[in-house]
């Protein structure tokens, strides 16, 4: 069940009339426990087991973290966390990809090896949640956030139907504190969040579903198309991707504001980013910092010399790359974007006090970074390594083999919707409405979301980020 | 003169600002969601009116739109699959018609891949345009499709006919639900989908499929693309004559024969098909569609005849007994045509060649002719 299908729409309501209409918190909480579950099944019954015994056990670590026993066993109980959560997902997700990638390296030394891959699927939603809940038990054993003994609150909080899927990634210290007290209905923003949602509903139903099919049919065979066909390809990825994503947590973030909830912001315009370590305090926010909290300042961070930083950034981004899925194409991706942020710091550190770099870098910092972001993006995307190099040598080099085009109004297209991306930057479209009359608001607010239908394709294409 | 007294001050509390209570709160959030959804139902039934016919791939929309501007020219109208728009030629039937002294002007509105209910859904809006010569309509005769296949699936070509009344025959199949005009899911099949028994698997995703096209339909998802097409993609000439074909009678010939490996797979085919004994009617909700579309046809003053072209799949289906108050003309006896199952005029179990489309539509004008001169199409 995905938010752009009408059927999210009746399941939703469903929830926020029973959740409203009942007094009790724990019984909301309750309430709320059960539609997140039935949420899931919705997509797979089976994994809903998986789902809960991710969380008994790390409701069992917070337990035992709990009991101030010495610090061997505090190590021994956020190792087994770890181990358990980490070891779920490496089975899921990245068991077959390094078997296979094992082989195929032995089967290149001369040394042909038979092996075996698991024919199982991915569970969807795995590395979000898995996520939520590692945060609990390593918070926990920080002394950052307190054991919790209501284990009802412990699985809402890791299956919390919203942000269940496709994240943001929501912390333990920013949402077990929410739980604690009834939320109010009188306290909710009731038109910023419908308004986030139908914004999240056009990013992703009419723009990421609108580019998606140009976008797979140049992917598909890129080899055909010619360069200036490569470059509307990529930058229509480009918009996918970010419409697409960021459309799930706007719809996440509103669908949980509805319900008396905060989400953490996932986005904040990341291709107005002017470098790449700004583009990483932009884009998928709640990723960047749950990375640069759990992995990379635990690595070491920038304690140390250069080198040893260095390293740390190239790891945690080398990860981060494989968080996104099981392929090379996605170690690439976080490499190009590790050394990316690498050059960034040489840069400055080389051209510091230098005014001529300042006022290059006015003009050139934005190009470039989107430059470097679109073309990471090519290895997010392609099929395999070969077709990535294809595209790459396309993109870069302007060598474009085929014959197949695009309109060029679809760079008219590009055109007009980092113009409107623009003004709402610069919060344009941001509060008149907050003005009107609750019943006017009420009907324009249905009357566009009618006019907007029209520009939804007819076929649903499943949000990216499902498949992480 | 009096001493004013002093007056002891009173502190009087200015009242706390009027905080709605709960029930008032709640009252006021549905009256919101009320008019927030009227606002959208109204705004989708009144786009609904105003929105042109959808833009639909497979020749619909070209056809729709030629025929809509030549609606009076045409007294006979062919309507169904690619089985009816590359095997029934409107200008050989005509032809024989006229020489046999009921001179007919024929239209295929054939289209590749279109069956019950898309077919209803299409005769439906055909009609509403008001054909007044219109006399003689041929149905083809199929069982109700369910299934769609992928491809398909992400097309307008699987919305547009989504309405309520093809959605709920669909659901009553799926679900086993009768013909009544008030009906309810059969309990022991909605278990049996629910608990989803193995013979079950693709009914529940086949079920939420086709409500999901119905609330597309009804709330034009997509159709934005309609309005652009209306007033900026008219027709080219050889986009719209790869549809009408070169007589603009709406039928296309498909020249191709079958290679040594198809013939001897078509022979095992239609020999399999010929041993197997006695036939089976078509399932109660196909003949219920086609009775509204025989109610239809007779309400603007023509007659329906249904339809069965001569296709391996169809040998079995029964011809007599069918429930309808029509004329059907069966094809589907191999023994009875031999000429129609003969390998050398096939392009598979389902088509004719060229040579054996227009040897089927003659066979078709003749069978008509003596029909309606028997007065055996009422």
């Amino acid at each position: 069940m995905s938010f752009v299908e009408f059927r999210f729409l009746w399941f939703f309501l469903l929830v926020f009339i029973v959740y409203w209409a009942m007094r009790s918190n724990t019984a909301r909480k309750v309430w709320l426990l059960l539609c997140s579950y039935a949420f899931y099944a919705a997509w797979s019954w089976k994994f809903t087991f998986l789902l809960l015994g991710s969380t008994t056990v790390d409701y069992i670590v917070g337990q035992m973290l709990g009991r101030r026993e010495g610090p061997t066993w505090r190590r021994f109980w956020i190792a087994t966390s770890i181990c358990v959560n980490l070891g779920v997902l490496g089975l899921f997700k990245y068991f077959n990809f390094f078997v296979s990638s094992a082989s195929g390296f032995l089967a290149w030394l001369g040394l042909p090896a038979s092996v075996n891959t698991l024919n199982i699927i991915l569970p969807v939603g795995i590395s979000f949640y898995t996520f939520h809940s590692m945060s609990y038990t390593i918070d926990v054993y920080r002394g950052k956030q307190r054991p919790i003994s209501n284990f009802a609150d412990l699985a809402l909080f890791v299956s919390f139907f919203p942000p269940l899927v496709a994240g943001p990634i929501v912390r333990a210290v920013y949402f077990l504190p929410q739980l604690v007290s009834a939320r109010k209905f009188s306290n909710i923003d009731v038109r910023g969040a419908v308004m986030l949602f139908l914004a999240g509903f056009i990013k992703k139903a009419c723009i990421a579903d609108g580019v998606a099919p140009t976008v797979d049919r140049y992917f598909a065979h890129p080899v055909n198309f010619t360069a200036a066909s490569a470059w509307i390809g990529v930058l229509f990825y480009a918009i996918q991707i970010y419409c697409d994503f960021s459309g799930y947590t706007d719809m996440a973030i509103a669908a949980a504001r509805l319900l008396g909830y905060q989400l953490p912001n996932n986005f904040q315009f990341p291709y107005f980013a002017r470098n790449v370590s700004d583009f990483w305090r932009r884009w998928h926010i709640s990723l960047s910092s749950w990375l640069r909290d759990y992995l990379y300042i635990p690595l070491g961070g920038n304690r140390g010399s250069r080198g040893f930083a260095y390293r740390n950034v190239m790891i945690t981004m080398l990860l981060g790359g494989l968080w996104h899925g099981a392929a090379w194409t996605f170690v690439i991706w976080g490499a190009l974007h590790g050394t990316a942020l690498l050059i960034h710091r040489e840069w400055i550190r080389l051209t510091e006090g230098l005014k001529w770099a300042t006022r290059a870098m006015r003009w050139l910092a934005w190009p470039v970074t989107i430059y470097a972001v679109c073309v990471a993006w090519i290895f997010f995307r392609a099929h395999d390594l070969r077709s990535a190099g294809t595209i790459l040598k396309q993109f870069t080099l302007f060598h474009g083999g085929g014959n197949e085009h695009f309109h060029r109004w679809f760079l008219l297209v590009i055109g007009a919707l980092a113009f409107i991306h623009w003004l709402n930057s610069r919060r344009w479209f941001a509060e008149s409405w907050r003005q009107w009359p609750a019943p006017v608001f009420a009907a324009a607010y249905g009357c566009t979301f009618a006019v907007v239908l029209l520009f939804v394709p007819p076929h649903y294409t499943p949000f990216i980020y499902f498949q992480f | 003169m009096p001493v004013r007294e002093p007056v002891s001050k009173v502190h009087v509390e200015t009242p706390a600002p009027h905080e709605p209570t709960g029930r008032k709160t709640a009252i006021r959030a549905l009256t919101n969601i009320g008019i927030g959804a009227a606002a959208f139902l109204i705004t989708c039934v009144g786009l609904r009116v105003v929105l042109p016919f959808p833009e639909i791939d497979g020749g619909v929309s070209q056809k729709f739109r030629f025929f809509d501007a030549h609606k009076d020219e045409f007294d006979t109208l062919f309507i169904g699959s690619s089985r009816v728009y590359f095997q029934i030629s409107p200008a050989i039937f005509d032809r024989v018609t006229r020489e046999s002294g009921l001179p007919t002007h024929s239209f295929n509105f054939g289209i590749g891949g279109m069956y019950l209910p898309e077919t209803s859904y299409l005769l439906e809006q055909i009609l509403n345009l008001k054909p007044r010569n219109l006399r003689w309509v041929f149905i083809e005769y199929d069982e109700l499709q369910t299934k769609w296949s992928p491809e398909n699936q992400t097309s307008q070509r699987a919305l547009y006919w989504a309405d309520w009344k093809r959605v709920s025959l669909l659901l009553r199949k799926l679900t086993d639900g009768g013909t009544d005009p008030f009906w309810l899911p059969n309990p022991a099949k909605l278990r049996d989908i629910v608990l989803r028994q193995e013979d079950e698997k693709n009914t529940r995703s086949l079920l939420t499929f086709y409500a999901g096209q119905f609330e597309k339909n009804y709330t034009n998802v997509a159709r934005a693309a309609d309005v652009l097409g209306y007033f900026f993609g008219r027709d080219t000439k050889g986009r719209r004559a790869s549809y009408l074909g070169v007589a603009s009678d709406g039928y296309v010939t498909r020249p191709n024969r079958m290679s040594p490996n198809q013939v001897t797979a078509y022979e095992r085919g239609l020999a399999a098909a010929m041993a197997q004994t006695g036939t089976h009617p078509l399932s109660l909700y196909a003949v219920e569609a086609y009775r509204q579309c025989a109610q239809e046809v007779r309400n603007i003053g023509a007659t329906p005849i249904f339809l069965i072209t001569p296709s391996t799949t169809q040998i079995n289906v029964a011809t007599e007994g069918t429930g309808l108050t029509g004329v059907v003309m069966a094809f589907n006896n191999p023994r009875a045509y031999p000429s129609l199952y003969r390998s050398s005029v096939r392009r598979d179990g389902q088509h004719l060649t060229k040579s054996g489309a227009e040897e089927f539509t003659r066979i078709v004008a003749v069978n008509f002719v003596e029909l309606a001169r028997a007065g055996g199409i009422k």
